[in-house]
């Protein structure tokens, strides 16, 4: 008989809760607390969820690609439900980042879009996480799809980073807010770090939920497998 | 000497098939030649060519050109159902997957080579700096080859392969592409090399991480 899967991805739902409430804390920080930018006015306050975004998304993937690799080498299918969970919430994210950027950039420099180092990064980044969700989707089996899935996402590891130093060639600015002391009060930087904090807990709870959902639609499948023996075994039986 | 041997009958074998069927190779030249035609009703203006242009229209040929050879390439193992006999020689699956990235380099070289002078022709442009055009396309190709071999082996067993390919090649392939289309652009404005060697360095670098991890993750998807 099948084990039930394990109990913990559903305890660590209760971050869930936390996430949701820090998110909330968060926004009414940035909107009521934290002063206007001096140059950009309220625009900037898109910022906050932006940069919070992408560092999710970064986590969220590089783990994605660690646990390909594990699996890879040692299969083990939690590692690698958790790291379909990661590709999943990174995808999340990397949205995010895609929706507010330009959001950013229409008001501050006037454009909807630029291939901007860091845009072309997330886009092309993006469009890899897709390409290892769809590919893993598509395969006749669960366990081709996986492996196919976790080749890719190792792959897409050093290939991204050598994507960043290109892009970064390729020309364009992006705002270097924080080592460049865009950062102009203290309420300021709680603001940001807060929302930072709060974000990756919401993402972190995110992972959870899912990578629990995963397990059990495992569980579900191995189930309806014994049944389906079981069945077989009676019918021989009756006979 | 076993793997060479391995890697040069299977190749062999490819190139026989290819022969006799004329089908890859022969579309692979057709499909560039529409490409071109293609991006002239786009680019040309009153008849007149942009040189400028000229970078972008042979990198992109290439690549989708190299998609087309890339759908075909595990075709004789996939219509025989043969895949997993195939890859399981004596020296593991590295004669195979040197073997097809070695016939779509073979093919990719071929269509190059006609490319280039067609380009050439139809975008009126002298081949200023060709050495060096030539050094970042051969490095483009030797990365187009090795993980589009991966690729095209990953898509092998999956349902809509022919929609799927390019959502798994273009992204990963966004350096090479990047980097050829500025190597050839400031070759053929004859910038001396030290305006590119950083591109043609990272196109080295991202040929080497191809090289490395395509086959290794070749043979953890066909076992």
């Amino acid at each position: 008989m099948t084990e039930t899967p394990s109990k913990l991805p559903l305890r660590l739902l209760t971050g869930l809760g936390l996430g949701t409430l820090l998110c909330i804390a968060a926004l009414g920080w940035v909107f009521f607390v934290a002063p206007a930018d001096e140059n950009l006015g309220i625009v900037q306050k898109i910022f906050y969820f932006h940069v919070g975004s992408a560092f999710g998304m970064l986590l969220c993937l590089c783990a994605a690609s660690a646990s390909a690799l594990i699996d890879l080498m040692a299969p083990n299918e939690t590692i690698d439900a958790a790291g379909q969970a990661c590709t999943e919430v990174g995808m999340i994210f990397a949205l995010g980042v895609l929706t507010s950027g330009p959001l950013w950039a229409r008001k501050s420099w006037g454009t909807w879009w630029t291939w901007e180092p860091r845009l072309t990064l997330t886009l092309l980044v993006l469009l890899i996480a897709i390409a290892v969700l769809v590919l893993r989707s598509m395969a006749a089996e669960a366990q081709t799809g996986r492996r196919i899935g976790n080749a890719l996402a190792v792959l897409a590891a050093p290939v991204a980073y050598l994507i960043h130093i290109a892009v970064q060639k390729w020309g364009g600015t992006h705002p270097q807010v924080i080592q460049g002391g865009g950062i102009q009060s203290s309420d300021m930087r709680i603001a940001f770090w807060g929302s930072v904090v709060a974000l990756l807990t919401l993402g972190f709870s995110l992972v959870a939920l899912r990578l629990r959902g995963i397990l059990l639609e495992q569980h579900m499948v191995r189930l309806r497998l014994d049944l389906s023996a079981l069945e077989l075994q009676r019918a021989r039986n009756g006979e | 000497m076993t793997m060479l041997r391995l890697t040069w009958l299977l190749l062999a074998k490819d190139v026989r098939i290819a022969a006799r069927s004329r089908e890859v190779l022969g579309f692979m030249l057709l499909f560039a030649l529409l490409c071109v035609v293609v991006f002239a009703f786009g680019f040309l203006r009153e008849g007149h060519a942009a040189q400028d242009q000229v970078p972008g229209v042979l990198w992109v040929t290439l690549l989708f050109t190299g998609t087309v050879g890339l759908l075909r390439l595990f075709a004789p193992e996939d219509e025989a159902g043969n895949l997993d006999l195939v890859a399981r020689t004596r020296s593991g699956t590295a004669p195979l997957f040197w073997s097809k990235a070695l016939l779509q380099l073979l093919f990719s070289g071929i269509v190059t080579l006609f490319l280039v002078p067609i380009v050439a022709v139809f975008f009126d442009t002298s081949l200023d700096g060709l050495p060096w055009i030539a050094l970042s396309l051969a490095l483009g190709l030797v990365g187009q080859a090795a993980l589009g071999t991966l690729a095209a082996a990953l898509l092998a067993q999956v349902r809509l392969r022919e929609a799927l390919l390019p959502l798994v090649l273009y992204p990963l392939l966004a350096p090479l592409v990047l980097g050829g289309v500025k190597v050839t652009a400031l070759a053929l404005t004859r910038a001396p090399y030290a305006a590119f060697s950083g591109w043609i360095e990272l196109m080295l670098a991202f040929d080497l991480v191809v090289v490395v991890l395509s086959p290794w993750l070749f043979a953890r998807v066909t076992e």
